[in-house]
């Protein structure tokens, strides 16, 4: 009998460790499974209900519109709109898949304990290269598995697709997802080969610079021309148009998809086989990159002297930081542990770089933002104003879900030295508390004002809108402070992964019903002032007092909890 | 009173008893090693001294303050070094200085002068700005030393002293430990080695499946055995005769 290879070995073993995984649910207290098993379903029930009733919509424009023409024409056109938003789709999906394999495989491939036993045995670095690679596609790609397909059975559904369709999916999935993960790979591993002695501020510098330019690019390539034309839906075709290209795999997917969906099995094989063959050249030179840069980084990253040039990159001096000197009128111990938490964010490549993106996203979304304020009706800019704040909640409460709720986790295994100081564990949690809300607050204070500003609203409006943001930010920093104190994993050394356990989907979910409840909170009373002008400050009282009351609660209860959790916990 | 008290100490981890009622008192200037093998309650037991763990009956106190209800000032007079010495990898070895300082409140200037002698006293100096993740597990044990002694605790738990140390390092730090001692320090030092405990233990505690087997100084232990008995003879005879009641008693192991 022969032995089985050590790749195979490699991934049985991460297989059992997944069904532990899934096994230690049992010993989770059983209203947080059903709790966020019921709001995955939801979720997913809601992406299906949502996609169909779009589908339902465009069909009817599309009647609408060509109502004289004929109900044939009609579908053709519900399919170009189609075929373009999913390649639209489909692009943005790339992209955002790139970053998060990149980030994802420097985690798996630099940070993982798991490497340095696995560099001692003697299998060959493109199988320890490969054994990664797996777990990267795979954590990477499940959360774009789990929302598209119910958006892509609701289309198969509604248009009554051939029974080939429901099988296409899962086909060209995988393919589709191990391109980006390939790229990203091969990313990470040239950026620590290359990157890894450069100082990080010209460092970050860069990439921004980088970054502002390729929004520019994609701003000028998508830019909208003023909806009041007349053609306008030529228009909307013509710019979703612009984002396919054959060059592209989001293309490839979007064609093929849609090809299955037509029946035309011939063009889906070759988009297919397309996907297919791309996605094996770029696993095999993943691989081979692997083999070429993979040790070389992992060694200068690990060995002292590379640790001291990295140490360098990162502005680790001797003497007094700015930090610390910044951060002096604070009393201890709190300074100390502020100065750690920063430093050890700034110090963690993962952690930050995905904190830029985060916060290119937010100016993204600000500076798309149109000044057409003093063009729209008070009641359309009351609407724009709370899908506004809502946008900005929602991008801040992701925000907080992935760096708020690990703070108390990632003291992990150091949690003795904390435990052993003459300090409360209430005194740690309020300290992280308030760290959060200094941090984010800074951050969405500054992009509501711009928006604002830009938006032109009245005075009142506008405090109104900094108001229930600050209350959100203070709400949602407690939330995620609280629940990360209430369920924390000392083990995980990895943000992602710690978000990514049961306690962060709660947290996600706790922290999108608030910021429903605060939107839906801003929606009645603009709605209510709309209908009842007289009622304006009286109603509006009242909204701030219900966002008041929902904060405090948000805040304190999820603390408390999490306070006592943490008084009880043995190290 | 005693700088190191347990009372009736107990801990439960669901059906399996850690630690059984265990009765300790460490007068203040006293170094005093646990003994025992793999399993026998060692750092369940210095977890709950040191507030890490709390006890499921009894009391432990340190300089007369209950570890469970006076948590903060017990700690003011504590310092801890685990055997397995897990810090922030992503600071260097002066910043996790400067943390520990600021965790204790110590004045700045207490710290600025403290905190270069104590880097030197460790002999880690060389590296001290220089990220942990570099460090091996000697230097972090080294570290974990300086981080313990910074704040001039007057109680040191130690766990394991010696894992990944140089013989230098061990002969020069076991000095020191002595010369603290000396001077007031009070130590309870949890080891395997028995060639340690009989270097540099004033009394000697033997634990297994968390009961207390013999406490007191080494003549009184080997007394246990008779004369001429090492203290490696009356450890196998005391542990393995617990494990096995119909062993031969401790005397004809060691005529």
């Amino acid at each position: 009998m022969t032995a089985p290879s050590p790749l195979a070995a490699l991934l049985r073993a991460q297989v059992v460790m997944g069904r532990r995984w899934v096994a230690s649910m049992r010993s989770e207290s059983r209203l947080k499974v059903v709790f966020v098993a019921a709001s995955a379903a939801v979720v997913w029930a809601g992406v299906f209900l949502f996609a169909y009733g779009l589908l339902e919509l465009l069909e009817r424009f599309g009647r609408d519109l060509l109502g004289n023409v004929g109900t044939v024409s009609a579908v053709r056109l519900t399919d170009l709109v189609l075929q373009r938003l999913l390649s639209a789709f489909a692009l943005t999906v790339l992209v955002l898949l790139l970053l998060s394999n990149a980030l994802a495989a420097f985690a798996a491939l630099y940070r993982s304990r798991e490497v340095a036993f696995l560099l001692q045995t003697p299998i060959p670095i493109s199988t320890l290269f490969l054994s990664r690679f797996v777990e990267v596609v795979t954590f990477s790609s499940w959360a774009l598995g789990f929302l598209g397909a119910p958006a892509l059975l609701a289309y198969g559904m509604q248009r009554g697709v051939p029974w080939g369709f429901y099988l296409a999916l899962p086909v060209f999935f995988v393919p589709f997802v191990v391109i980006p993960a390939a790229g990203g790979s091969i990313a990470a591993m040239a950026l620590v080969r290359l990157l890894g002695g450069i100082r990080r501020g010209p460092l970050l510098l860069g990439a921004l610079t980088l970054g502002g330019l390729l929004l520019a690019l994609f701003r000028a390539r998508l830019a909208l021309p003023d909806l009041s034309q007349a053609e306008t839906l030529r228009t909307i075709l013509d710019v979703l148009g612009r984002t396919r290209t054959p060059w592209l795999p989001s293309s490839w997917l979007a064609d093929g998809l849609f090809a299955a969906a037509g029946g035309r099995l011939g063009e889906a094989i070759f988009y297919l086989l397309l996907l297919v063959a791309n996605a094996a050249l770029l696993a095999w030179l993943a691989t081979a990159t692997a083999e070429a840069l993979f040790f070389r980084g992992w060694s200068a990253r690990t060995d002292p002297s590379g640790l001291g040039r990295a140490a360098r990159a990162a502005g680790v001096g001797g003497g007094r930081s700015a930090l610390e000197t910044m951060l002096g009128p604070l009393p201890e111990p709190a300074r100390s542990l502020v100065i750690k938490d920063l430093r050890l964010f700034w110090r963690d490549p993962a952690q930050w770089s995905q904190f830029v993106i985060f916060f290119g996203l937010m100016a993204l979304y600000v500076a798309n933002m149109r000044h057409r304020g003093s063009e729209l009706a008070e009641g359309w800019r009351s609407w724009i104003t709370i899908l506004n704040t809502s946008a900005t909640m929602l991008i801040l409460a992701t925000l907080t879900t992935r760096f708020v709720f690990p703070l108390v986790s990632l003291e992990g295994r150091r949690f003795w030295i904390l435990g052993l100081a003459p300090l409360t564990r209430r005194f740690l949690v309020a300290q992280k508390f308030w760290l959060a809300v200094a941090a984010t607050s800074t951050l969405t204070i500054g992009l509501a004002l711009l928006s604002g500003l830009r938006l032109r609203l009245a005075p009142g409006e506008l405090a109104f809108s900094l108001f229930a943001i600050v209350a959100t930010t203070v709400a949602l920093c407690g939330l995620s402070v609280g629940l990360g104190a209430l369920y924390p994993n000392l083990v995980e050394e990895s943000p992602s992964r710690i978000v990514s356990g049961l306690g962060g989907t709660l947290n996600f979910i706790l922290s999108f019903l608030l910021v429903a409840a605060i939107a839906a909170a801003q929606a009645f009373m603009a709605q209510w002032r709309r209908l009842h002008p007289d009622d304006g400050p009286m109603v509006m009282l009242g909204a701030a007092g219900f966002i008041l009351a929902l904060t405090a609660l948000a805040t304190w209860l999820p603390l408390r909890a999490g306070v006592r959790n943490l008084e009880s916990l043995e190290l | 009173m005693s700088a190191i008290q347990t009372i009736g100490l107990t801990k439960r981890y669901g059906a399996t008893l850690a630690v059984d009622r265990l009765d300790l008192a460490v007068p203040a200037g006293e170094l005093f090693c646990f003994l025992g093998p793999n399993g026998a309650g060692k750092t369940t037991t210095i977890k709950m001294l040191v507030g890490l763990a709390r006890p499921t009956e009894g009391v432990a106190s340190i300089g007369g303050f209950d570890v469970q209800r006076q948590p903060l000032e017990a700690k003011r007079l504590l310092g801890y070094i685990p055997d397995m010495p897990h810090l922030y990898d992503k600071l260097t070895g002066r910043e996790m200085l400067r943390l520990v300082a600021g965790l204790y409140r110590m004045p700045a200037a207490a710290a600025a002068e403290l905190i270069p002698q104590q880097l030197e006293l460790f002999e880690i100096a060389h590296v001290a700005d220089r990220p942990i993740e570099g460090y091996s597990h000697g230097m972090r044990q080294k570290l974990s030393f300086a981080a313990c002694f910074l704040h001039q605790p007057s109680v040191v738990v130690i766990d394991e002293p010696w894992v990944g140390l140089d013989p230098q390092s061990i002969r020069r730090i076991r000095d020191d430990l002595r010369r603290r001692a000396r001077e007031g320090l009070t130590v309870l030092l949890s080891t395997h080695s028995l060639a340690l405990a009989e270097q540099l233990a004033d009394r000697v505690g033997i634990l297994h499946r968390g009961r207390m087997l013999a406490v007191g100084t080494l003549d009184e232990i080997r007394g246990h055995a008779g004369g001429g008995a090492s203290l490696e003879d009356v450890f196998l005879v005391l542990t393995s005769s617990e494990d096995d009641p119909a062993a031969p008693p401790l005397t004809r192991e060691n005529p």
